[in-house]
């Protein structure tokens, strides 16, 4: 079977700036990867190209061994950095949004974690504080059974509390069949979950190893490696 | 999926729209009634209530202009916002086809454009309609009108054709709209600023021409008819054609640009 992420030789230039450099990477099934690295290295530009949201300069990018499109979309669940939610929106007319365009997305399971955190259904988006409507976004991309579920910075803008129920409800919610690409500079709050690294610098891949990997042949964290690799 | 995204399309945008209509239908039965208490005055004094009927009617033509500008400016920002802004995310992310996008998207905005033209003309008549004497005048001097121009001889399929053409109009205006804000997205800076000037650009592009066909077609009717004297039923028989055709051209040209920028050159920042 075809690794869910395919890039060959992905670049993407601003002017005369590259935000990535000639990217070779295949991320397999059932993972969960972290996309590790400092602000402005070019994780978000990754993402947003395998999401369709940005057009590659040069270099192609497959899911599931197709270019960005109507398919890949059906088996991408993403979670963007900002808030994409229409404010005037109810919660309950959100789980309708999401039923009605993915058709992998579980209503019942959405419910169920909107319960749990005591978000009423009947609640607009536009009352509810920043940290809810970034976990109202969490569970309608975690309702979805999806081949590979792209969060970016998932839990950068919300307390410690609130990190450990969304890293919670990414490991239980997720479909097993899938895979998980998380993208943080937040290491060591996701290190625990991680079978796989990535670290991203200047736009390049500088290491892609197993976490456990990294542990046993570096004697080091996760977290305590990518400091000394992104050191100043 | 279409029309799943014209529903959602429709659910964001009538609250605002439908109360800009209400406005309309509210302002439009004040101002009657202060016609009519201005008819109870008689002429030779000027009451307070008078001048509140005057009044009245100034913040009835305002509120008209409001409603025109007001709508025109929201779909504007709800175009912008949904497609390029952050709710973006959402959008491009759904596993819908980008035609679907923005047919989808097109025919709301024109949906909610025709309503509110219509909603302010039927004030119009209504007001006018209501107060006999202007109306009666100005029915008599429609009449005139007609039989000056000769247009009376304006066949029905001319009218329904008309009426098309007049709808395609809109729809063109609405993607004009939408391919200046697409374009203005190529640039990785002054996006907005950027959408303006293609406006104004292909704004002034259009006039000119329009200009050039107004000039050609008035040269070669003088030539046909021989003399002085047009016959406007004639000519406005065949200006259908022209604007359906206008309308189509521009519609084409206008959407094959927002589906370029927004399927091949799409970069939300």
């Amino acid at each position: 079977m075809a690794p869910v992420v395919q890039c060959m030789g992905l670049t993407k230039t601003y002017g005369r700036k590259i935000a990535l450099n000639q990217i070779n990477l295949n991320l397999e099934r059932g993972r969960i990867i972290g996309l590790l690295g400092p602000n402005g290295s070019g994780k978000t530009t990754l993402i947003k190209i395998m999401n369709g949201l940005l057009k590659p300069t040069a270099g192609e990018v497959l899911i599931n061994g197709q270019r960005p499109g109507v398919d890949t979309k059906l088996r991408i669940s993403y979670l963007p950095e900002r808030t994409y939610l229409q404010p005037g929106m109810k919660v309950l007319e959100l789980v309708q949004y999401f039923q009605d365009f993915y058709p992998d997305f579980r209503v019942d399971r959405a419910f169920d974690m909107l319960a749990r955190l005591q978000i009423p259904p009947q609640e607009r988006l536009k009352n509810l504080s920043k940290g809810t409507k970034e976990k109202v976004q969490l569970i309608m991309v975690m309702s979805r059974d999806a081949d590979l579920y792209i969060l970016d910075e998932p839990i950068a803008g919300v307390d410690p509390a609130a990190r450990d129920y969304i890293l919670h409800t990414i490991v239980n919610n997720y479909n097993r069949c899938g895979s998980i690409l998380v993208s943080t500079h937040l290491i060591s709050d996701v290190e625990n979950i991680l079978d796989e690294v990535v670290f991203i610098k200047y736009g390049s891949i500088v290491l892609h190893a197993g976490a456990e990997q990294i542990r046993r042949n570096e004697r080091k964290s996760v977290d305590q490696f990518f400091r000394e690799v992104f050191a100043c | 999926m279409l029309g799943k995204l014209m529903k959602y399309e429709w659910k964001a945008t009538w609250k605002l729209l439908l109360s800009a209509n209400i406005l309309t239908v509210v302002m439009t039965g004040l101002a009657r009634c202060m016609v009519y208490l201005m008819g109870q005055t008689g002429h030779s004094d000027f009451r307070m209530v008078d001048f509140m009927a005057v009044m009245v009617l100034f913040t009835y033509v305002g509120s008209m202009f409001a409603v025109c500008i007001g709508t025109t400016i929201y779909l504007i920002h709800r175009f912008y916002t949904s497609t390029y802004g952050d709710q973006g995310y959402l959008l491009h992310t759904l596993p819908v086809d980008t035609h679907h996008i923005i047919i989808a998207k097109v025919l709301v905005s024109s949906a909610w454009v025709i309503i509110n033209m219509v909603s302010i003309y039927l004030s119009v008549i209504f007001l006018l309609a209501t107060s006999s004497e202007i109306f009666h005048s100005m029915m008599e001097g429609m009449v005139d009108m007609i039989e000056y121009l000769g247009a009376e001889r304006i066949s029905a399929f001319t009218v329904i054709m008309t009426l098309i053409a007049f709808i395609f109009s809109i729809f063109a205006k609405v993607l004009k709209v939408g391919a200046c804000i697409s374009l203005g997205q190529l640039s990785p800076n002054h996006k907005l600023l950027l959408s303006f000037a293609w406006y104004v650009g292909i704004y002034v592009v259009e006039q000119m021409l329009q200009s050039i066909y107004f000039v050609v077609t008035i040269y070669y009717q003088e030539k046909i008819s021989h003399s002085d004297y047009w016959n406007y039923g004639s000519y406005f028989d065949r200006q259908w054609e022209t604007a359906l055709l206008a309308g189509i051209i521009s519609c084409v040209v206008y959407y094959v640009l927002t589906w370029y920028v927004m399927g091949r050159k799409l970069n939300l920042d």
